[in-house]
């Protein structure tokens, strides 16, 4: 296998071809992306061989049911964790070339993160952890662009609070105000709202939502509640490691049909 | 609920492992002064089994109630032997341990810190000896001794040399005939025995008696009419049998090892202390990460009483494997210990490992007893947990200190400081005293313990200031993760406060008593040398000496004697000095009267301290009434009081011609002189060296080498403490890394978040390293102010003799509280290892 640090442009123009006819430029890309877990007969291939990219200014959504390998695959686009085989590609970056410094620096400086629970540090009010990846990194905040990505949250008189002072729902536009604020390259959000009622979920979505289409930013997302997959530009289906399938422009129903169909 | 128990403990081996080292730690320090102190005794009663040896019956003095024991006229020996029954009889003549010293050929004396050098007279009956010869002959005259075989080989003495000899009555020359073999396998533990022929030794140590008189009984003798026709040879002696003797002579011994296994046990028992602070953070730690396990207990229908029975169990099975691992530990620690000794100069017999039944079982109920009692508030928390709690996301910021901790820990405090002021003002017997400053110190510390969650937030803000100036968010977080849970890092940093607490009281008490030294030698020390002998054999003759050299112009040696005086006959010491030199030698403040102006017109004056004579109305011209342990009664005219009590350390100082008179100790305990006016210091460093070459075994320092020599042995004993105070350290430090490890532990989640939005392994290392050094500081900042306290009222309960004024070595102490934060940053090296090196996934899956 023949590695490089950029990505030569045959192999994301065949990523391209391989996921559609839209020619947006890719801000991720996964390039036959394997992941295989355990030996011999206890094999299992969480990802098998999955090409796709993730468009610039996008926010796209990643499906699929129970151990179809849709959060495998994020953590490996995030550099959380290492495939197998292929390549993960971060605007021009070959994560797999990437050492564990290189790794954590990538995710402090150009990656943000929204998890399902746990997004905060709960020593840490809500501006302390909002600044914290620039904090890490030793760099001053656009105080601006904060300011700005606390007004669209709309946070502006709980950032003095710790998280265990905040609601779930304030926590997360928390989380999504950190992951945004130093403007990382892409967002990546697992199951962002999987905690929250079905409101205070609808809330932070639109937040994500109003983030791509006001701030240009790019967001990937896992998760499996079909309303929240129609916020999203786009929609990768995935079952068993292998990419079934997209849809652009979802809607809750037209997400809830295809998932039907992944099944036969 | 009991399969739950153990499976609980195999399930989470690194948290049973973490418990159970702070128990085993703690059981192997107790176990350990068991180990060495009957190793010893061990060792000792063999010792004195060979000393006893075939006697069968010994003629001896009684001994006074007050003043010295009598020796018996040599005549007596005759008399022994000629009574019916008696086989043999020999004359015992011992000296006092040192005062006999053999100078080897390189001329460097055998030190007098080790095992003791002693003299006795050779005896040739078999029967009645515990020396065997080797090689050579039996010292039979004058200039002659032997020697036993190892310390001859070991100090380079050779058969048919000729030695210097120190004794009491001078130098002299002897040689060496015979080598020698105590006992059977001359197990002298390293001393070094000499033999010399009894009339020889009588002649050096200056008396014509004998100690006693050793008795063999011919075959088929009565022993009890034996004993009882000795018994009425001689008045004032009393006849015992080999029993009596044997176990009198363990007595002996066992004292001093008692004495150092008490020492030993003591610092035992402060090991052990700061233990149960570490085991009962390390349950509460575990059980409360264990919440919403416990919970889901509750909620599948375990009841309060066996959640707490389980926790206990648990506790049981740990206390019972840590104490049978201690003692084991405790084993290699006894081993250590010795090592340590060893290396600081006290040589220690090769001993067998003894572990007794009695090690055993006090080890057991140390260890259960430990680990019951600091598992008993965490179960009873744990019983408390509500079955909700399992459905509930944990991990909570922090806790806060409850009004209810607040106040106990208040009354405590007060109750402990109570109880040491009782202790050190207010009682009287050495028991008393000592429970009563050991619970007062332990209630002090727990009271603090319970109080300082309180300040732990805004002390850890303060000293976290440079870790957030200089380490950026890194600093931020472990500065606030050390005040996250205050009374996780209170409990933590009491451990570590208990250790200074006792390092700096020990280091406030000793320079309080340096600064006190240095003081009077600077304020009343007027005499150009002071004399000392380290082993208490002052030479005799030396006072005589220096009186007749022309660059003296006054010289006076010190001696102390028990006297009785006073209404009720108390017993008091005395101080015996040239009355009339002293003035020239320190400047004892006197107030009234005169210590030279009495020449010619008193017969026995006595100077009196100013308290002693406000006491009892003392004035110049008054006469005391003492008697004396010769028997002799004198009333003594006082001629002076004097305000300066420092020097003289008792309140009477008497005139040597007094002293002499009554036939009192006529042994100097120091010496000092001043030198004659136009001597230059090239003549006065002449008489130095000559002094030092007659007399090798004394030390001829001025008053401020005497000071640093001093100042020295304060640093020495200092330095013991020290050496026993940082087991305790060492513990509290296992204790921080403990709660670190658990820390990680619990949040392992949030360290995967940290990690997962870009916090580097160098920065997460660094982050826990600080925590660590912020805890460990705390608690030394909790030790040393909680120290100074002690030092302050231990330098104020000291009699005024001692010290009066509290000195404080700040740049030790200083020096003390930086160590201390570097100690918590090497403590915290395996947990922000373990913790940089968690898979970030994993983490947050966690």
């Amino acid at each position: 296998m023949s590695r490089s640090t950029t990505v030569p442009a045959p192999i994301i123009a065949a990523a391209r071809a391989s996921v559609g006819p839209e020619p947006t430029p890719a801000a991720a890309a996964a390039v036959g992306a394997t992941k295989v877990y355990g030996k011999g007969d206890t094999v299992v291939r969480a990802l098998d061989g999955v090409d796709v990219t993730f468009d610039k200014g996008r926010m796209t959504a990643i499906m699929g049911p129970s151990g179809s390998g849709k959060s495998t695959l994020m953590h490996c686009l995030a550099g959380l964790d290492q495939l197998t085989s292929g390549q993960v590609v971060i605007g021009s970056t070959d994560l797999t070339q990437l050492n564990e410094r290189q790794l954590t620096q990538l995710r402090r400086d150009r990656i943000g993160f929204i998890f399902q629970s746990f997004n905060l540090i709960p020593t840490l009010n809500a501006a302390e952890n909002i600044r914290l990846p620039m904090d890490l990194a030793g760099t001053t905040p656009d105080a601006r662009w904060v300011e700005h990505v606390i007004a669209t949250v709309g946070l502006g008189d709980r950032l003095r609070h710790r998280p265990s002072e905040l609601s779930g729902g304030q926590q997360q536009r928390v989380a999504v105000a950190r992951a945004l604020a130093s403007r990382p390259e892409i967002v990546f959000a697992d199951e962002p709202t999987g905690n929250l009622d079905s409101r205070t979920g609808a809330e932070i979505l639109g937040f994500m939502a109003r983030a791509v289409v006001d701030l240009g930013q790019t967001i990937v997302m896992v998760t499996h509640d079909p309303v929240a997959a129609s916020y999203a530009d786009r929609v990768v289906f995935l079952a068993d490691g292998r990419l079934r399938g997209q849809l652009d422009h979802p809607t809750p129903d037209t997400v809830l049909d295809a998932m039907r169909n992944l099944g036969q | 609920m009991l399969r739950l128990t153990l499976k609980n403990l195999a399930g989470n081996r690194v948290r049973f492992a973490l418990t159970a080292f702070a128990v085993v730690l703690a059981v192997s320090f107790v176990v350990s002064s068991f180990v060495l102190t009957d190793g010893l005794r061990q060792q000792f009663d063999g010792l004195s089994a060979e000393i006893v040896g075939g006697t069968d019956l010994m003629v001896r003095p009684v001994e006074p109630d007050f003043g010295e024991i009598p020796s018996l006229p040599g005549s007596l020996v005759a008399e022994v032997a000629a009574t019916d029954g008696v086989a043999a009889a020999a004359p015992v003549v011992g000296t006092p341990d040192n005062a006999i010293r053999p100078v080897p050929p390189d001329g460097e004396l055998i030190s007098t810190n080790g095992p003791p050098q002693v003299a006795v007279n050779w005896v040739d009956d078999p029967a009645l000896s515990s020396f065997t010869l080797v090689e050579g002959r039996a010292p039979a005259a004058d200039g002659e001794f032997a020697m036993d075989v190892d310390a001859a080989a070991t100090h380079g003495f050779t058969l048919g040399g000729t030695y210097d000899v120190l004794t009491p009555t001078g130098t002299v020359s002897e040689t060496l005939t015979g080598l020698t073999r105590f006992g059977a396998d001359n197990a002298t533990l390293g001393a070094t025995l000499m033999q010399f022929p009894t009339a020889s030794l009588q002649r050096l140590t200056g008396d014509t008696g004998v100690d006693s008189v050793a008795v063999a009984l011919a075959d088929g003798a009565d022993r009890g009419a034996v004993q009882a026709a000795l018994a009425s040879l001689a008045p004032g002696t009393e006849v015992i049998d080999n029993a009596t003797l044997l176990s009198e002579q363990q007595d002996g011994f066992n004292q001093g090892i008692s004495i150092m296994g008490n020492v030993l046990l003591g610092f035992a028992a402060v090991s052990l202390f700061v233990s149960i602070f570490i085991i009962y953070n390390t349950f509460a730690i575990v059980l409360g990460q264990r919440t919403r396990e416990l919970g889901l207990l509750r909620l599948v229908g375990a009841d309060p009483r066996q959640i707490r029975r389980s926790v206990l169990g648990e506790a049981l099975v740990i206390g019972i494997v840590s104490s049978l691992l201690g003692i084991g530990a405790g084993a290699l620690v006894a081993r250590g210990l010795t090592a340590l000794f060893d290396a600081l100069g006290a040589s220690m017999p090769d001993m067998a490992l003894v572990i007794s039944a009695r090690t055993v079982i006090v080890a057991l109920v140390v260890g259960i007893g430990a680990t019951m009692i600091s598992a008993v508030g965490p179960a009873r928390k744990a019983a408390r947990v509500a079955p909700i709690v399992a459905l509930r996301d944990g991990a909570a910021a922090g806790t806060s200190t409850g009004r209810v901790r607040l106040a106990v820990g208040t009354l405590i405090l007060a109750a402990g400081l109570a109880a040491g002021g009782t202790g050190l003002f207010g009682a009287s017997g050495t028991a008393t005293v000592v429970s009563l400053l050991g619970l007062g110190a332990a209630a002090v510390f727990i009271g603090v313990t319970l109080v300082s969650p309180v300040v732990a937030v805004p002390v850890t803000r303060v000293l976290s200031w440079p870790a957030r100036a200089t380490a950026g968010v890194a600093g931020r977080l472990a500065g606030q993760n050390a005040g996250r849970n205050p009374q996780r890092t209170a409990t933590t940093a009491a451990a570590l406060m208990i250790g200074l607490a006792a390092v700096t009281m020990a280091l406030v008490v000793g320079e309080s008593v340096k600064a006190e030294l240095r003081s009077t030698v600077a304020s009343s020390v007027t005499a150009d040398y002071i004399v000392t002998e380290p082993s208490g054999n002052f030479p005799a003759d030396l006072a005589a000496t220096l009186d007749a050299s022309p660059e003296v112009a006054a010289v006076s040696g010190f001696r102390y004697e028990e006297v009785r005086t006073g209404a009720a006959a108390d017993e008091i010491e005395v101080t015996g000095a040239r009355l009339t030199e002293v003035p020239a030698l320190f400047d004892l403040d006197v107030t009234q009267g005169s210590l030279t102006d009495w020449a010619g017109t008193v017969a026995d004056p006595v100077a009196v301290a100013e308290t002693e004579a406000v006491r009892l109305g003392l004035a110049p011209g008054d006469t005391v009434g003492m008697d004396f342990g010769s028997g002799q009664h004198r009333d003594l005219t006082v001629v002076a009081v004097f305000a300066d009590e420092y020097v003289v350390e008792s309140p009477y100082l008497l005139d040597l011609s007094t002293w002499d008179a009554v036939g009192a100790s006529d042994a100097d305990d120091f010496l000092s002189f001043s030198l004659a006016d136009g001597v230059d210091g090239a003549r006065a460093a002449e008489l130095v060296a000559g002094l030092t070459a007659a007399y090798p075994q004394v030390d001829v320092d001025t008053p401020g080498q005497f000071a640093d020599k001093v100042a020295g042995f304060v640093d020495q004993a200092l330095t013991a403490v020290n050496a026993m105070v940082a087991l305790a350290v060492v513990i509290a430090l296992i204790g921080i890394a403990n709660t670190l490890a658990l820390s990680v532990f619990e949040r392992t989640r949030e360290l995967g978040l940290l990690r997962a939005v870009g916090m580097t392994r160098r920065q997460l290392r660094r982050m826990i390293r600080l925590e660590a050094t912020l805890v460990a500081l705390f608690g030394a900042a909790l030790g040393v102010v909680t120290g100074l306290g002690f030092g302050w009222a231990a330098v104020i309960a000291l009699p005024d003799t001692i010290t009066e004024t509290v000195a404080v070595p700040g740049t030790r102490i200083a020096v003390l509280v930086a160590v201390a934060g570097v100690a918590g940053l090497l403590a915290a090296w395996g947990p922000a290892r373990r913790a940089s090196r968690l898979d970030v996934l994993d983490a947050i899956a966690a």
